[in-house]
């Protein structure tokens, strides 16, 4: 007993060490929310851009270069993208944390598109047909009625993902960025053990997907509470 | 009809998608003031044709003539030409994300404050007049037109409502005052009250029938026969993507002559 707690302690308190753990949570906080941020820029365009060149047969080119952007992004895996980002393309660039973000808004807007591509396949055609009957142009219609449908009807699965780039955002690690993930290994260098650090960093994820979870919950509640009140995407006033 | 100019004039339009050819090359003059009721089997491409008439659908050939202009020109700024062609669906079609009143003021306030915005670009460049009206104007006075609209309709306490707290012959009334929130020179109307149950036919066609008096020029596919009795000046029988036969009410439903005519009245009077 005597034995574990100061194993905890050594991982833990001494030094303060305590401090790099949310030092790393922070930044692996700070990646995952860039990422959400450039992620869904580049997959709500994507799927706009194929929503239209479905729906008006517009934007053939963009289209096609959207599916090839996609293809890659989902066909390679996230690591390879990291590294290539990191020792290639941004070779001249010191900050990692700009980096690692870059690379997951990059990959998770691949991801995102398909997200919001069945958002906005979710809204009723008629809804474009009206806007359209009534003399508003294409783009008009897209946003006064149906981004603000689709975005509500994607909400959910767009915090998802943002959850799970909390989670993915831990391999950073192989390219020296200090978020969560790489703390243990940090610590144990100094120390020379793995179990606790591992565990402590563990149970701190955990913590916020759990809590993160918690939101989406309460997001879904609402959404269905204005469902059934009749509220669209203001939610009544 | 005064008026000798049509409204519209549909010429050898047609319409296929991929190789199913809907519509064989109709022609045919609305009127103004007019009021057309195109009856017809299901598929024989009733939809189709009013769709075509503000090119909801585009025509694989053909001309739609609205104001001087053939609006199935691909070059044509449609948008101008559809605010004053209003259209009513058979699923009503009220933007689920947006009020009652909203709904109304939405395309008119968008489009005005549009202009609006142009209007001042110009003025900076000395190149027009200041604008008279300002935004907040502006969407106050759509917002005092919709709100008559509504009561016009009884229906001013559900302004500020969303579309799915309503009934269907609600929604139906409302996206027909939607449409004249725009000031149109035609309505066009598809099955308007199919979706509707029974008892709210009636409300529909009592405010159809109020447009139909104040002279308002009407294009209207519709099952509703009586209505058609009662309201139209023509008769078109679509068959097969052609007008196979045309008229006055009792011409067409009291002395049909060809077969296919008869044996589509003896299925639906
Ligand atoms: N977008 C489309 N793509 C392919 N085929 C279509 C499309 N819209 C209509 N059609 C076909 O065109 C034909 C005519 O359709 P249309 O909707 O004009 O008929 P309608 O007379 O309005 O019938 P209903 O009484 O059932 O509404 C039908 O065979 C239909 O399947
Ligand atoms: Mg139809």
């Amino acid at each position: 007993m005597k034995e574990l707690w100061t194993r905890f302690s050594k991982a833990f308190i001494v030094q303060d060490r305590w401090k790099m753990y949310l030092e790393g949570l922070g930044n692996t906080l700070l990646i995952a929310l860039i990422a959400a941020a450039i992620g869904i820029a580049i997959g709500v365009c994507m799927a706009m851009i194929k929503y239209i060149n479905k729906k008006t047969g517009k934007l053939k080119v963009l289209a096609k270069i959207c599916n090839f952007y996609i293809t890659i992004v989902r066909g390679t895996p996230v690591v390879l993208q990291l590294m290539i980002l990191y020792f290639v393309v941004f070779a001249f660039w010191d900050n990692g944390i700009m980096i690692g973000a870059i690379t997951f808004g990059m990959n998770s807007g691949a991801y995102v598109a398909e997200i919001a591509r069945s958002g906005f396949e979710s809204v009723d055609d008629g809804q474009m047909e009206a806007g359209r009957s009534l003399g508003l142009s294409t783009w008009q219609t897209m946003r006064s009625v149906i981004i603000p449908q689709a975005v509500r009807n994607c909400l959910p699965p767009l915090f998802n993902e943002f959850i799970m780039l909390v989670k993915e955002t831990a391999i950073v690690g192989y390219v020296g960025i200090y978020d969560l993930g790489k703390i243990p290994g940090l610590i144990q260098s100094r120390t020379f053990d793995y179990l606790f650090p591992l565990l402590i960093a563990a149970v701190l994820y955990l913590i916020v997907v759990l809590a993160l979870t918690k939101v989406l919950h309460m997001i879904e509640k609402r959404l269905a509470k204005s469902d059934r009140n009749g509220g669209g995407v203001t939610n009544g006033k | 009809m005064e008026n000798k100019k049509p409204l519209i004039e549909v010429k050898e339009l047609s319409k296929s998608f991929g190789s199913l050819e809907v519509l064989k090359s109709v022609s045919v003059d609305i009127m103004q003031g007019e009021k057309v009721v195109i009856v017809g089997a299901s598929g024989s491409g009733k939809s189709t044709l009013l769709r075509c008439l503000n090119c909801l659908e585009d025509p694989t050939g053909g001309a739609v003539i609205f104001e001087d202009e053939n609006i199935a020109d691909p070059k044509v700024d449609i948008n101008v030409h559809r605010q004053k062609m209003g259209m009513v669906f058979q699923q009503f079609n009220l933007f689920n994300n947006k009020t009652v009143l909203q709904n109304i003021t939405l395309a008119p306030v968008m489009l005005r404050k549009r202009k609006l915005r142009q209007e001042k670009i110009r003025h900076f460049f000395r190149k027009g007049e200041k604008p008279t009206l300002t935004k907040e104007q502006i969407l106050e006075e759509e917002n005092g037109k919709a709100m008559k609209l509504l009561a016009r309709i009884g229906l001013e306490d559900k302004a500020n409502v969303y579309p799915s707290t309503l009934s269907g012959g609600q929604k139906q009334r409302i996206a027909i005052v939607r449409a004249l929130a725009m000031n149109p020179k035609v309505m066009l109307f598809d099955e308007p009250t199919s979706a509707l149950d029974p008892e709210m036919v009636g409300e529909v066609l009592d405010l159809m029938k109020q447009l139909a008096n104040e002279g308002m020029t009407m294009v209207i596919v519709t099952h509703e026969m009586g209505f058609a009795r009662e309201v139209a000046d023509r008769v078109l029988f679509m068959d097969g993507g052609v007008i196979a036969e045309q008229g006055t009410p009792e011409e067409v439903f009291g002395n049909p002559k060809s077969e296919r005519l008869k044996a589509f009245l003896a299925k639906v009077l």
